[in-house]
């Protein structure tokens, strides 16, 4: 791939399938949230069906040689895609209406980002180093995005079961997700995502010396804040007996640091 | 009409002093039943009687209105002259008394609105009404879809979630911080009723260890023998509550107990661990600051009913969409009522026109035997041929009788006798339990164009009274 060729190809029949499916999972979820438990099992099929479909998609670009780690765009769609399915797999365990209810509009817009943003020009020097690098921060973000959802639901709940809001859509809907499971749960991400972004991280670095480019963008030391920032959320919950609402406010504030890394790298592309 | 009734007293007809006149022993059950389907024109009975309701679901003779002779029988049975209980008492026919069973079974009718308990006794009542030979086809069809449309309300609708008592709330907040309470610990903290049976609900729902305090020690001894737990000593208060997930307080002390200076240094030792307080004791035991602190959740006497408010208000709004899932499941109910009452005029049309086919059949086959033998293959298209004709035929009077409303059917149905001199066998629920065929049976009686042999009406299977939740 050269450096003056798009990155891209035209979305799939099966993108704007998922993007249906997304979008009626969203609404039936909030349905769901609003009373209707009946739409439980629509609502968690969409999810399969917008699931299967956004997988479909990234099959159908890989035949056209556009790989998920091949830029950040690529990335971010992929990144929904495991969104989804970590939502899916945590859902067989617990109660979680509500982290579908932001989750799914979440990751519709993220795929939209990564299909309908302009593709920009491809990278120069984008070898299997570099790859291995867009991939492993994927997946490592990927498993700090359903960790930083967990945390996320955790807060509100945690909220309305403090300040006892009884008649809150938290106290009242989510009561199959119980606050210690949830901040265990989390946990569990972050210990199997960070040393998957740690060597992402290293091998990132060893790949921008090897192009022989500056260090000096914001995104590298943005990177290097989420790495500090997880470990240490780690640390603190080792050492400190750290849990709750503190660690879930450091795994948002993590996640925070690692979506600005992202979005830098996607407005860089667009403007290239 | 059908012959299903209900006669009865409930909570909300009669209060306890009038209930309790009324009311059974589960052992006077089977004796009960036996001689009300004996003394009263009553085919099958089932006799349910609770703290909040004493009903009769059964199925009357043919003809006759038995509700008047069960009530009557009601009060008899209790001593009592049936003008006195004549306003309690209540009475539903037909449609209404399915309508008010699956509402009964469907807790909504309870005084709780969707607690549990009423189903598992309903389940109960039948069993004995199935041991005491009084329940039959009829009643057993109406029962387990009691149940059935039961289990729908409860997994469709919020109409049973929630805590809807002060002593199961704690249980439900516990469950809301914890998931699984196995293995978590309850510390008690005097000796009051509510935290006993606070404890016991926390206990039955998987906590393992309940540990006991109290500034008496014989009354923490007396309380952890009560409630199989481990009483300590009042001087440990700090570690127990390090060592707790589940706190329950009730002492009679004046002044806070359970401060945030305390909890300060718990919270630290328990590494924020979460630990739920539940302080039901009036002056409360607890300052409200503890509240704050991280991992600390403390509700006290009015949070719990807040919580019950909310989970009744909850159910309240569940009822409307139960409603509406009892009402779909009786009409549909009714349907099948329905098209059971035309059986018998089905049957016996069905058997006088195979056995005219078969004595013509029979002449003719010896006919023309006589002049030329025939293969057993002729023979068999012949037979097939008949029997499609008769079937072909047959297919457009069944179909209208099973399509035609309750009183258009009956009047069909007589029509139908009329023409044909059909004298069809009224199937009452002491005799052949047509309660028991379903709408695919029906059709087979008259529709299988593969035809059948004359008298192979499908096998009727009998409802089983003493295996009721299978089929719920």
């Amino acid at each position: 791939m050269t450096g003056d060729r798009l990155l891209s190809v035209a979305p799939s029949p099966a993108f704007w399938v998922a993007v249906a499916a997304y979008a009626a999972a969203s609404a039936a979820l909030f349905m769901v949230l609003a009373g209707k438990t009946s739409w439980k099992r629509i609502a968690l099929g969409l999810v399969v069906f917008a699931f299967v479909a956004h997988g479909t998609d990234i099959g159908w670009r890989g035949t056209l040689n556009v790989h998920p780690a091949q830029s950040v765009r690529e990335a971010i769609g992929f990144l929904s895609f495991i969104l989804t399915g970590g939502y899916l797999l945590a859902s067989t365990r617990y109660q979680l209406t509500l982290g579908g209810v932001v989750i799914m509009p979440v990751a519709l817009v993220m795929l939209l980002a990564a299909r309908l943003t302009p593709a920009g020009a491809a990278p120069d020097g984008l070898d299997t180093l570099g790859r291995i690098h867009i991939s492993l921060a994927t997946i490592g973000v990927g498993v700090f995005a359903l960790a930083s959802a967990l945390s996320a639901i955790y807060l509100v709940e945690n909220r309305a079961l403090k300040k006892k809001k009884f008649d809150s859509i938290a106290f009242t809907k989510a009561s199959g997700a119980p606050l210690e499971g949830l901040d265990r749960l989390s946990h569990r991400l972050v210990l199997v995502g960070f040393p998957i972004f740690t060597v992402a991280l290293v091998l990132g670095a060893v790949w921008v010396s090897r192009l022989g480019e500056s260090l000096d963008r914001p995104e590298y030391p943005l990177a290097a804040v989420t790495w500090l920032a997880f470990a240490g959320l780690l640390l603190a919950r080792q050492v400190y007996g750290w849990r709750g609402a503190r660690a879930a406010k450091l795994t948002l504030a993590g996640f925070a640091a690692a979506i600005a890394v992202l979005a830098i790298y996607l407005i860089r592309r667009m403007v290239a | 009409m059908t012959d299903l009734f209900v006669v009865g007293i409930s909570w909300r007809t009669a209060p306890v002093a009038v209930r309790e006149k009324l009311a059974f022993r589960e052992d006077e059950l089977p004796d009960t039943l036996r001689a009300l389907t004996t003394t009263a024109p009553v085919a099958e009975a089932l006799l349910v009687s609770t703290c909040n309701r004493v009903e009769v679901y059964g199925v009357g003779h043919a003809g006759a209105d038995p509700t008047g002779p069960v009530r009557t029988f009601l009060a008899r049975q209790r001593g009592l002259d049936v003008r006195d209980v004549a306003d309690a008492l209540y009475d539903h026919r037909g449609n209404a008394a399915v309508r008010h069973v699956f509402r009964v079974a469907s807790a909504l009718d309870s005084l709780v609105l969707g607690e549990a308990q009423i189903l598992g006794q309903l389940k109960d009542a039948y069993a004995v009404a199935g041991a005491s030979g009084t329940s039959g086809p009829l009643l057993g069809r109406c029962m387990e879809r009691a149940f059935g449309v039961a289990k729908r309300v409860r997994s469709e609708t919020a109409i049973a979630r929630g805590a809807a008592n002060v002593s199961t709330v704690a249980v439900d907040l516990a469950h809301r911080v914890f998931g699984d309470l196995s293995g978590k610990s309850v510390l008690v903290v005097g000796a009051g009723k509510m935290s006993r049976l606070a404890a016991r609900h926390l206990y039955a729902s998987g906590a393992q260890h309940i540990v006991v305090t109290n500034r008496s020690p014989e009354k923490a001894e007396a309380l952890a023998d009560e409630i199989d737990g481990i009483a300590k000593p009042w001087a440990q208060l700090e570690q127990l509550l390090t060592e707790a997930d589940v706190v329950i307080s009730s002492t009679g002390a004046r002044e806070p107990i359970l401060t945030k200076a305390l909890f300060k240094k718990v919270t630290k030792a328990r590494r924020w661990r979460p630990l739920v307080v539940i302080d039901i004791a009036v002056p409360r035991d607890a300052e409200p600051k503890i509240g704050d602190l991280d991992g600390v959740y403390l509700y006290d006497i009015d949070d719990l009913e807040k919580v019950v408010a909310a989970n009744l208000a909850e159910r309240a709004k569940s009822a409307e969409q139960a409603v509406r899932i009892v009402e779909h499941e009786a009409g549909q109910f009714e349907q099948w009522l329905r098209t059971q009452s035309v059986v018998p005029a089905i049957r016996a049309l069905r058997d006088r026109f195979h056995q005219v086919a078969e004595t013509e059949l029979t002449k003719t086959l010896d006919q023309l035997a006589r002049r030329e033998p025939l293969s057993a293959v002729q023979r068999e298209s012949i037979q097939r041929v008949m029997q499609l004709v008769v079937n072909k035929l047959l297919h457009q009077p069944t179909t209208a009788l099973r399509a035609a409303a309750a009183d258009e059917a009956a009047l069909r149905a007589d029509v139908l006798c009329a023409l044909f001199a059909l004298e069809p066998v009224r199937a009452s629920s002491d005799a052949i339990p047509i309660g028991a065929l379903d709408t695919a049976q029906l059709e087979a009686i008259a529709l299988d164009d593969r035809a059948a042999p004359p008298q192979a009406i499908p096998d009727v299977p009998t409802t089983s009274p003493s295996e009721p939740s299978e089929r719920s």
